[in-house]
């Protein structure tokens, strides 16, 4: 299955786009997306920038909700991902 | 109406504090807060040129509206409150938050003011990416919205 998963802050170097598609065995969940990210962050060598985001990001599900690591994700479902947060 | 938030992308408008008060405006304040942030030209021994404010805009203005009515219930049901953020590029000198309060005593004004600022730092889904007169740029370490038990 496949998932879209929406960058910020610090995650958008992910991606030329403002998206990253994620392939994903069925049934994953949010803590098969933190592994499968780790794998993608090595793979384009930016574990020196990101190293620590697949642990530190929470994500939000469609209605602008946190979701822990048991949520069940769906076949083109929007995720997205939320990097250690610093406004104002 | 007694609550206006908004994220503002810099590029195309200014945040403007003529609007904000303008907006808290009205005869039943005995005292009007005003917080303003802005893009400085240091931080950490590095000199800024100028911060990209990246948000999740939905998620922002429902951090924002649930921050404000949580301080109105807290210190003054009847307080009118402004909140706008920066989104986008914006250089030194820049108001990258503004918050005001209109309230009908001076420590309610100040009490809104503070527990505003303070939890949209600490609640909203923001971020700074600080650019450098050496033209390197940098996305600034927050904190987690996981809890510190799951990390």
């Amino acid at each position: 299955m496949e998932i879209q998963l929406k960058l910020y802050g610090s995650s958008k170097i992910l991606s030329d786009k403002d998206t990253l598609n994620i392939q994903l065995p069925d049934n994953s969940n949010i803590e098969k997306l933190r592994n499968i990210l780790n794998k993608i962050i090595s793979k384009k060598h930016l574990k020196s920038n990101l190293e620590n985001l697949p642990k530190t990001a929470a994500f939000f599900s469609e209605k602008d909700e946190v979701v822990n690591d048991n949520y069940k994700l769906k076949n083109k479902e929007s995720i997205s991902i939320i990097p250690p947060i610093g406004g104002g | 109406m007694s609550l206006h938030t908004a994220i503002v992308k810099i590029e195309e408008e200014k945040i403007s504090s003529k609007k904000a008060k303008e907006f808290i405006a009205s005869e039943k304040n005995g005292a009007e807060s005003i917080f303003i942030g802005r893009v400085r030209n240091e931080n950490s021994g590095k000199k800024v040129i100028a911060v990209t404010y990246d948000a999740h805009d939905q998620a922002v203005i429902k951090s924002f509206q649930s921050i404000c009515n949580n301080a109105k219930n807290k210190f003054d049901k009847g307080a009118k409150i402004f909140l706008e953020h920066a989104k986008g590029y914006a250089p030194v000198g820049e108001i990258s938050i503004l918050i005001a309060v209109g309230s009908g005593h001076r420590d309610e004004a100040f009490q809104v003011c503070r527990y505003i600022l303070e939890e949209v730092k600490h609640q909203c889904p923001i971020w700074k990416k600080e650019h450098y007169v050496d033209g390197k740029e940098e996305w600034l370490p927050g904190h987690s919205l996981r809890s510190k038990k799951e990390i």
